[in-house]
């Protein structure tokens, strides 16, 4: 059986803690009192996930089945999430591809012929054949890439963009034209956090900059408590307007799917124990796997990590209308992350690890670190912050220099350009996003390369903004010191520094909360 | 990076874990952490080795030559009423309060030694199979088998060992008391009584709380006085049920304490008037329960044949 997760409190019993950094980790030994956040263990799978693909698509939720939306000539786009999701990337099958195989399966069963299949990358960098092939599977991908029908989106092609309309608050909707222009829209996604899913999928997903930015902006970000609660996060109410909008307009299958905490597969299977459990055998396999990132050399290092794999649980498929099948899917997802914390903290201590939704295959960068911890660790909670306002947040991970050219080339120039400006977000916002947003060799790269949109360095520190806007010091153990400099904020050695540091804002006796992700944990603050 | 920091860095980490996780001790769980733990699902320590003719005389020298002697050098002891096991016969049952690690060790030493060769202590599972090492040597010097006190399978059952002729030492307190009293007996050993008709023989122990305490690895300095007394068997009716016995175990416990700490006749009147003082302690602050249990018992005084009165 699964156990809840909780709320531990470091005494003289508690052996060091596992804290990631990057691609890598340490033992960290937590001063006396400090509460440390578990997640729940990993709920068991559904034993046939494609028998729960069938019943969800014949006993929809708030639709008819899926069987009866289909006929012959209709047009039919299947969308699905993109390589963003999950984290780490899912072992095969992926889950999507089952999915799309069973709705693929009833389309040629009732005569569809005109299907195209999207990657609902958004700003995204566009899917290599392989990442696609490892979500689509290969039966899907010999079907429809060589036809051209299994595309990236593509948000900068105004021919293949339709404005849909304006909602009640002026906000602009405007989708990829194929899916808008369909008979019928199936979306396939893979809802890995609380912020994933309902809405944001198809305005999101498939929205264009002219959009996106409606939402994505330092206001909506600061004002959203969190974006992992989407009926606090602004961000989510303004997507919800549009999907509401959308679905005036258009037919709209979705299929959610939700995942255990099954992330780290062996022999990094210690990763996910509690500590104080861990057996010899997890013992020797966390010195041997610390002793052998300290020979590695950074690239070893690098595909040891990012060639993980996770053998993830399918906890449950829901299908039918959008915000129906999100209520559902959430609870899954409450009941697999969710942990009661009592109060707020002086200091929130997180682990950075060495992948986040936009480094798949890739460096994580420093703004994308930043992205990780301030942006979606922080954000891991529903009702309050879990450390409090004017409190500090201490990171672990090494912050290098490093940039991956081909993935994210706007970065580099906002890192040099821009950060060296202001890391103020909202006056980087006001002062450089259109130019960065409408940089044509950024689009060019954007269209035709596999290059994050110009636009989305800004979206990532605007992910930051809120922790920025609310901690009183933010500090890095363990990074180098003139890259968060360049970010505005500081560098220490260790957790001690640290903790001396910030006690400017909050003394020397703080009290301090970790959160002990990954697994994924969202923290309901009382 | 330099062979030298590679090695050191090894040795830093393996030292680190062996610090952490507490190589060759009991690990240890987080005090808030505790209620959040699964019930173990080890394989049970087999100790059926330990009552094999070999190992019994392995014990018998170990006991005889070494823990008795230990024992009685650490501690004054002072054993009485041994003679109840004349007219007994194997198995029986010897029920004790419990308030130190001595215990274990001051029954066995206090009983003769035919009786001490054919006797085996139930041990809690948790705390003394918890490594290989404190199994085995429990299972050979003290003739311990593992019980669990949460649930789990047994290799060996208390009823195994009985119907084998064992005799058995429980502790039916289940732990060591915290503050030197006695604590309810819960029905573990009434119940192996009446299952099994075996009598059952009290015993009780006082000023092992005084002499090692909860926390103690080893004796106070000085010999601290500690008395172990024997009391008349307790057999169960033929149709008892546990849940009547263990009352009449925990009275008998009772009022051999009041006996070791008064005389035989005084302890007999205050029984008849069913006066026994509650071996469960005053209902006082904790401190002073703590504090009159860590009292070390008076020393047995020994009347002088000739001695003058009003001397």
């Amino acid at each position: 059986m699964s156990r809840a997760g909780f709320v531990l409190e470091v005494d003289d019993r508690t052996p060091p803690l596992v804290v990631h950094e990057g691609e890598g980790f340490r033992l960290e030994t937590f001063p006396a009192g400090t509460r440390v956040v578990y997640p729940p263990e990993s709920l068991p799978g559904l034993a046939d996930v494609d028998a729960a693909i069938r019943t969800a698509l014949l006993e929809p939720t708030g639709a008819e089945p899926l069987p009866a939306l289909l006929r012959p000539g209709m047009r039919l786009t299947i969308a699905f999430d993109d390589v963003s999701l999950p984290l780490p990337p899912m072992r095969a099958p992926d889950v999507r591809q089952r999915v799309i195989e069973a709705v693929l399966t009833l389309a040629a069963a009732a005569g569809v012929d005109d299907v195209a299949i999207v990657a609902a990358n958004a700003l995204h960098r566009r899917m290599t054949e392989a990442e696609l092939r490892h979500v689509v599977g290969e039966r899907v991908f010999r079907s429809f890439f060589g036809e051209g029908l299994l595309t990236n989106h593509d948000a900068e092609d105004p021919d293949q963009l339709v404005h849909i309309g304006l909602t009640e608050r002026g906000e602009d909707v405007e989708i990829n034209r194929r899916a808008a222009e369909s008979d019928l829209l199936v979306y396939v996604n893979v809802n890995l956090v609380a912020m994933d899913g309902g809405h944001k999928s198809v305005p999101v997903g498939l929205a264009s900059y002219k959009s996106l930015k409606h939402h994505h902006n330092t206001h909506t970000m600061v004002a959203s408590r969190s974006f992992m609660d989407h009926t606090a996060s602004a961000l989510h109410s303004s997507a919800w307007r549009m999907g509401r909008l959308l679905a005036d307009h258009l037919k709209i299958f979705t299929i959610e799917t939700t995942l255990n905490n099954d992330v780290f597969p062996s022999p990094y299977t210690f990763l996910q124990k509690r500590e104080w459990e861990w057996n010899v055998r997890d013992q020797a396999s966390m010195l041997a796997a610390r002793r052998g990132l300290a020979v590695a050399p950074n690239r070893v290092r690098h595909s040891m990590f990012h060639s993980i794999r996770s053998a993830y649980g399918v906890t449950g498929v829901s299908a039918g209308e959008v915000e129906a099948v999100h209520e559902q899917t959430l609870a899954r997802v409450h009941r697999q992350q969710l942990v009661e914390v009592d109060g707020q903290s002086d200091v929130l201590v997180l682990g950075v690890p060495y992948l986040g939704p936009y480094n798949v295959n890739s460096v994580m960068n420093p703004i994308l670190a930043m992205c990780m911890g301030l942006g979606y660790y922080f954000n891991s909670y529903r009702g309050r912050p879990v450390v409090r306002e004017g409190g500090a947040i201490i990171l672990y991970h090494p912050v290098p220099r490093e940039f991956n050219q081909l993935h994210h080339p706007s970065y580099v120039d906002f890192f040099e350009e821009v950060l060296a400006e202001t890391t103020d977000p909202a006056t980087l916002e006001a002062k450089f996003e259109e130019q960065y947003a409408t940089d044509p060799w950024y689009i060019h790269l954007y269209r035709t390369s596999h290059a994050y949109h110009g636009v989305h360095p800004f979206y990532m520190w605007y992910w930051g903004a809120h922790a920025m806007d609310h901690a009183g010091d933010i500090v890095w153990v363990g990074a180098d010191r003139s890259t968060v400099a360049r970010m505005g904020f500081r560098a220490a050695s260790t957790l001690a520094d640290a903790l001396e540091m910030v006690s400017g804002s909050v003394g020397r006796t703080p009290s301090i909360t970790v959160l002990h992700n990954p697994p994924h944990l969202l923290a309901d603050v009382r | 990076m330099r062979p030298t920091d590679l090695v050191r860095g090894a040795a830093d980490d393996v030292a680190t874990v062996a610090r952490g996780w507490r190589w060759g001790r009991r690990p240890l769980v987080p005090r808030s952490a505790a209620a959040h733990q699964l019930a173990t699902a080890n394989p049970p320590f087999p100790t059926a080795w330990a009552r094999k003719a070999a190992a019994v005389a392995v014990r018998d020298a170990v006991q005889a030559g070494v823990m008795g002697p230990l024992v009685r050098a650490e501690v004054a002891t002072s054993v009485s009423g041994t003679d109840v096991l004349t007219g007994l016969r194997p198995p029986v049952l010897f029920v004790s309060n419990h308030a130190s690690h001595l215990d274990t060790l001051l029954v066995l030493t206090a009983l003769p030694a035919p009786w001490r060769r054919r006797t085996a202590v139930a041990a809690a599972a948790d705390y003394f199979f918890d490594t290989w090492w404190r199994a085995a040597s429990s299972a050979l010097v003290f003739n311990a088998f593992p019980i669990e006190r949460r649930s789990g399978q047994l290799e060996t059952t208390p009823g195994d060992l009985l119907a084998q002729g064992w005799n058995l030492v429980v502790f039916p307190e289940g732990t060591r008391s915290t503050d030197g009293w006695m604590g309810r007996f819960r029905l573990g050993a009434a119940y192996l009584a009446t299952r099994h008709q075996v009598p059952v023989v009290p015993v009780a122990i006082r000023g092992s709380y005084a002499a090692m305490p909860r926390g103690r690895g080893w004796p106070l300095p000085g010999r601290p006085p500690v008395s172990i007394r024997f009391g008349p068997a307790v057999h169960p009716g033929a149709t008892e049920t546990p849940r009547e016995m263990a009352p009449r175990l925990e009275s008998a416990v009772a009022a051999l304490l009041d006996e070791d700490a008064s005389t035989w006749w005084q302890a007999r009147q205050r029984l008849a008037a069913g006066g026994t003082p509650a071996a469960s302690g005053p209902a006082v602050a904790q401190w002073r329960r703590v504090w009159e249990s860590s009292r070390l018992p008076e020393q047995p005084r020994t009347r002088r044949a000739w001695a003058a009165r009003g001397r």
